[in-house]
């Protein structure tokens, strides 16, 4: 048997993990932490776990990994705490706010000799495999160029300030598209132009952006990762991306495996009925545990090289010029 | 009644020509271009004079009140200079030149001569962009926060492969996003900033893409893709504003797709989209360019407006070429 905690429930993914947790053999939801002890308790009952209401509680009990799920800029604590207490890491994207704190992620992990594995759930949703799958036959020739889109509703709470968050939109949602373009292709951005904006929030903080980024090898791209869905779209938003290849373009809508639902009450919205991503993401974390993995299948690197986009990003909507990444070691 | 000569016997000269068949206040009096076999087939099919060549038409007909020039782009300066020695009103498409110099010695020249210029950005005319605009203008959206429009076909195939010679055609970025460009402009005023990177094939088989930011002056940040890389010509636009959303997208919004399989050959043939409307596009267009010239009503789309579409397209040439982003003035 596998066990497994979660630390911290701040990230809404936390639910979508533990239920994932709940459908896998041979694993359980060993105990939540969470610093806040009403909400904590009453969910750690709701899933018959142990709620502990230190963070070292959690990560010195009896668990093989951590699932950290809490505000992005409290992720190096979580991750720290796992890794000494030599448990494995599941961390939610973006894996840090600073290249620093990514780095000292990486490095106590890899002291401890524990998996960290950056959560980019987008990696694992079928369509999104199947696109690699189709790329890599070679059939549609070198790619050119690459058009993504990872829009979304506004969040509220603490993804609005920036203390925790380290970051709106442009944090929040360049980091997944970013990371399925670069395992596509096996390349790194050099460069990234951005424009974003504050329209949503109430000048709280970004909540649109469109980003141009630049591969080593030649590529161009575009993403819009603005939070610009509102309360009656029929979905909470989507990932899609557009490659442009030499010999055809395969155009990806990862979730439009779906049907259209009308309400009286709600008007229309639409039902996703295809594969569960978290579960696959969380199936092949454990799996990962189980086989005593040298590395995770998505690693703390590639946490790591999407924050830094998204840092650049920000860099660039400041200058309105294109900012250069310098990959960090 | 109006009386029109045609110049160009390509795809759009025909477009226009039918246009003009079906008004009735208009007769087309005859069609103009260089290959004689073009000429002759397009005005077998409308019942109407082919000519070799501008001067022989001006010779032979004794009233022309309009010249249409359905040139290639880089022929455009050309015609217009001598339709408005000629004294004639003249339609240009679009775009309207490749360069700003002569753009504007086309503006002043048609002005000296006391002709009227109107260059047809014919996007103003489809009435599913028309009424974007209208419920922005009436039921507003709110703050409009980012915009995405789209554009996308195979490469265009034309007289002497025109369009593959980017010193003849400018490329996707002048000929085709030139369309978007000027539509968002007529809905979001002024451009400040453009950045753009841009795919293009040296080989005569052509293709190509481009992708754009555009900053308007208003804070509104636009997305254009323009593709010469795809294989059906789509079109598509989405309006996020903070009180709602407008989306667009033609190849699902379409009233009527036929699939028609040949009788020896069940297995072939592809399914065609068709908007049918009483009054198309072009008709729309054109129709109201020739009354602007009766009523001296100011177009929908001024040769000014052309001009400033045309900036927007070479402000996104030069930024795909220098990889920074180029302020209007």
């Amino acid at each position: 048997m596998i066990k497994i905690g979660v630390a911290s429930l701040a990230h809404m993914h936390a639910i979508g993990y533990m239920d994932a947790l709940l459908e896998i053999d041979g694993v359980e939801l060993a105990g939540i932490w969470d610093e806040d002890a009403v909400k904590g308790k009453e969910i750690a009952d709701r899933y018959q776990t142990t709620y502990y209401p230190e963070l070292e509680q959690l990560t010195g009990s009896e668990i093989d990994a951590v699932i950290v799920c809490s505000e992005n800029v409290r992720h190096l604590e979580c991750v720290m705490a796992a890794a000494k207490a030599g448990k494995h890491v599941l961390c939610e994207k973006p894996l840090a706010t600073r290249v620093e704190d990514a780095l000292a992620m990486i490095a106590v992990c890899r002291e401890n000799n524990v998996l960290l594995q950056t959560a980019f759930p987008v990696r694992f949703q079928t369509s999104i495999k199947r696109g690699k799958e189709l790329l890599d036959s070679g059939a549609y020739g070198k790619i050119l160029a690459m058009k993504g889109t990872n829009r979304g509703r506004i969040p509220g709470g603490w993804f609005l300030d920036r203390e925790f968050s380290g970051g709106g939109a442009v944090m929040d949602h360049t980091v997944h598209v970013v990371d399925v373009m670069r395992w596509y292709m096996g390349a790194e951005v050099t460069n990234v132009y951005a424009e974003a904006a504050s329209r949503f929030s109430e000048g709280k903080i970004d909540d649109c952006g469109i980003l141009t980024m630049e591969f080593n090898n030649g590529v161009f791209a575009s993403l819009d990762c603005s939070w610009s869905r509102n309360k009656k779209f029929p979905t909470w938003g989507d990932v899609t991306l557009d490659v442009i290849c030499e010999f055809g373009v395969l155009s990806i809508n990862a979730f439009n495996q779906k049907m259209s639902v009308y309400s009286n009450e709600n008007g229309v919205s639409w039902d996703y009925w295809g594969d569960n991503m978290d579960l696959e993401l969380i199936r092949d974390f454990v799996q990962s545990v189980r086989e005593g993995a040298k590395t995770a299948s998505v690693t703390g690197e590639d946490g790591l090289r999407a924050l830094e986009v998204a840092l650049a990003a920000y860099r660039s909507a400041e200058d309105h010029s294109p900012a250069g990444i310098i990959l960090a070691h | 009644m109006k009386n029109v000569l045609l110049i160009g016997a390509g795809t759009m000269g025909r477009t226009h020509a039918e246009a003009y068949t079906a008004m009735k206040e208009v007769s087309l009096r005859g069609i103009v271009d260089s290959d004689a076999a073009a000429a002759d087939k397009a005005a077998e099919r409308f019942g109407i004079r082919a000519f070799g060549s501008y001067e022989e038409a001006m010779m032979e007909l004794d009233a022309v009140d309009v010249v249409d020039i359905c040139l290639p782009t880089y022929l455009h300066r050309e015609y217009v200079l001598k339709a408005a020695d000629d004294g004639k009103h003249i339609i240009c498409e679009k775009p309207l030149a490749g360069s700003l110099k002569d753009a504007r010695e086309m503006i002043d020249y048609c002005k000296d001569k006391k002709t009227k210029l109107f260059v047809g950005h014919v996007v103003r005319f489809f009435p599913e962009y028309v009424q974007a605009r209208q419920v922005m203008e009436q039921k507003g959206l709110g703050d409009i926060a980012v915009v995405k429009a789209s554009r996308t076909s195979s490469f265009p195939r034309a007289w002497d492969n025109w369009y593959a010679d980017a010193s003849k055609s400018g490329g996707l970025l002048l000929d085709l996003s030139i369309h978007d460009f000027d539509y968002l402009r007529w809905c979001f005023g002024e451009v400040e900033r453009v950045f753009a990177k841009a795919y293009a094939p040296e080989s005569p088989e052509g293709g190509g893409y481009a992708l754009t930011t555009l900053t308007f002056r208003s804070g509104v940040i636009a997305h254009v893709e323009g593709s010469w890389s795809h294989q059906k010509f789509t079109t598509s636009f989405e309006i996020a504003g903070t009180e709602g959303i407008i989306d667009f997208n033609s190849a699902n919004d379409n009233p009527i797709l036929s699939f028609r399989k040949a009788p020896d050959k069940p297995l072939e043939g592809a399914a065609v989209p068709e908007s049918p409307l009483l009054e198309a596009p072009y008709y729309r267009e054109l129709a109201h360019f020739l009354s602007c010239m009766e009523t001296g009503e100011e177009p929908i789309v001024t040769a000014e407006d052309a001009y400033q579409a045309l900036a927007i397209s070479l402000a996104a040439i030069e930024s795909s070429r220098s990889g920074m982003p180029v302020a209007l003035a």
